[in-house]
């Protein structure tokens, strides 16, 4: 099947093809960050509005932004005031920083959200809104320090944001209802788990937690049987999947 | 209910074309501005409406339509190949006896609850069809606003290309971006829209009635 398009269709269709076969969570994110990577876009905000009294964090589906910028984003409630957002009550299509910028009148604290992501590299980002049947709206946002915004570079970008959102939606439904599932591991276990994460033996586990190597071993097994785990190995990956435990 | 027309019945069951071809005018026409030919002010008939053109309408208890979808053959003509070619970026031909075009897909407004429901009945029965049709795929060539819904619905949702500007783009009124897209016609996308509608295992669309149009009994008793 020969193409006729160009690179920017060619790579958005291949993008497609290879986020159809993933359902875990990070390597889908990592998947959708690298072909942003080669559009220029060094970040990526995926999430959807929250309702009435929900709070953002919770709809945050993808957000790799520096932490000082987010932390900030959030503590001076940027979400209310952000022309980038406020921008949604004209307009559904995509649109760029650019574009509000020039087809704007903005006031100073729109002026200065704007300006204040530059300080960290952004100079323009792109903006796909996106609906569903189910009715929420949600926000597919890269940005980067010059990133590429021609006309085809859009149209590939925002099948890039619609395939991903989905993906990330799905990915994140199966992870709550497989987290919803499990039993979760018990303090002793968690603990030991950690252990087990750094490396240690179940002998010098032992030691360390005052407990018979045999013990050790015990609490491991069960550990492993909540995690789905074959080996101790797996069971690590899995334990910090499910934020068990972290590195 | 959900009835399944060919082209070729039109005649002798004109009841249900003139009221689809009259709710199409409606919709397309009136309410989105469509440019699109018009027979007698009222209905709205194009050159897909062929003998061997295949209408799904949904019914409800009074008789009244709440949504239509029209299936053509690709094999010579469709939207796609005619007008849309150039939303083809893969190389694939738009052109199959194995592939179906979708096109004048309405749902009328329903209560929020239903609306999901409604729309997946009728893409359901369309599904269901086109497997016993032992069809490949579907194709479309809908508003890429639209795209998130039908990935929703099926992520198996395959884009032919990017999507191109039509009516002078987005920033003129009547105008926007369109895509083109396929479903394969597979066990697994029949579940992906079955899930989505919440439809119970065994419900079908279509098959119930199993055949194309309705039993003279069954007009009757509408009338």
């Amino acid at each position: 099947m020969s193409f006729t398009g160009d690179e920017y269709g060619k790579r958005t269709l291949d993008f497609v093809e290879r986020l159809q076969n993933l359902t875990d969570v990070s390597e889908i994110s990592r998947t959708i960050v690298q072909e942003l990577e080669w559009f220029g876009f060094t970040c990526l905000t995926a999430f959807t509005l929250p309702g009435p009294g929900a709070a953002l964090a919770d709809g945050i589906m993808l957000n790799n932004r520096p932490a000082e910028y987010t932390q900030r984003y959030f503590e001076r409630n940027y979400l209310a005031h952000d022309p980038a957002i406020k921008e949604l009550r004209h307009n559904l299509n995509p649109y760029t920083w650019s574009d509000i910028r020039s087809t704007r009148k903005l006031n100073k604290l729109e002026k200065n959200i704007l300006d204040e992501a530059t300080e960290f590299g952004f100079h323009d980002g792109f903006i796909i809104p996106i609906m569903t049947l189910s009715g929420s709206q949600s926000l597919f946002c890269p940005c980067g320090p010059e990133p590429d915004l021609t006309p085809r570079a859009r149209a590939a970008i925002e099948l890039i944001g619609i395939y991903s959102h989905n993906a990330l939606k799905r990915a994140l439904v199966r992870l709550q209802k497989e987290q919803a599932r499990r039993t979760p591991l018990t303090p002793r276990e968690r603990e030991i788990m950690q252990w087990v994460a750094a490396g240690k033996t179940d002998e010098e586990i032992g030691g360390i937690l005052s407990l018979s190597a045999t013990t050790v071993t015990s609490h491991v097994e069960n550990a492993k049987k909540k995690l789905d785990a074959f080996r101790r190995t797996y069971a690590v990956v899995q334990a910090i999947r499910y934020g068990e435990i972290s590195l | 209910m959900i009835i399944v027309l060919e082209g070729s019945q039109r005649r002798k069951l004109h009841y249900y074309f003139e009221r689809m071809f009259a709710l199409r005018h409606k919709v397309f026409v009136k309410g989105r501005g469509w440019n699109l030919p018009t027979v007698n002010g009222e209905f709205e008939i194009d050159q897909y409406d062929v003998d061997d053109a295949v209408y799904f309408i949904d019914m409800d208890d009074s008789g009244a339509i709440q949504g239509t979808v029209r299936m053509t053959p690709t094999a010579r003509h469709s939207l796609l190949a005619d007008y849309f070619p150039h939303l083809i970026e893969t190389g694939a031909s738009p052109r199959s006896p194995l592939i179906y075009e979708a096109t004048r897909y309405l749902v009328l407004p329903a209560r929020k609850e239903e609306s999901r429901v409604a729309k997946t009945r009728l893409i359901l029965a369309v599904v269901e069809w086109c497997m016993s049709q032992k069809l490949t795929h579907l194709q479309a060539v809908v508003d890429t606003a639209t795209l998130p819904t039908f990935i929703e619905m099926t992520p198996r949702t395959i884009p032919l290309g990017l999507s191109h500007p039509y009516g002078g783009g987005r920033r003129v009124p009547g105008g926007g971006e369109c895509i083109a897209f396929r479903w394969p016609i597979t066990l697994e996308v029949l579940e992906d829209v079955r899930a989505y509608g919440g439809f119970d295992e065994h419900l079908s669309g279509w098959a119930v009635h199993g055949q194309y149009g309705p039993e003279p009994a069954v007009v009757e008793a509408i009338h």
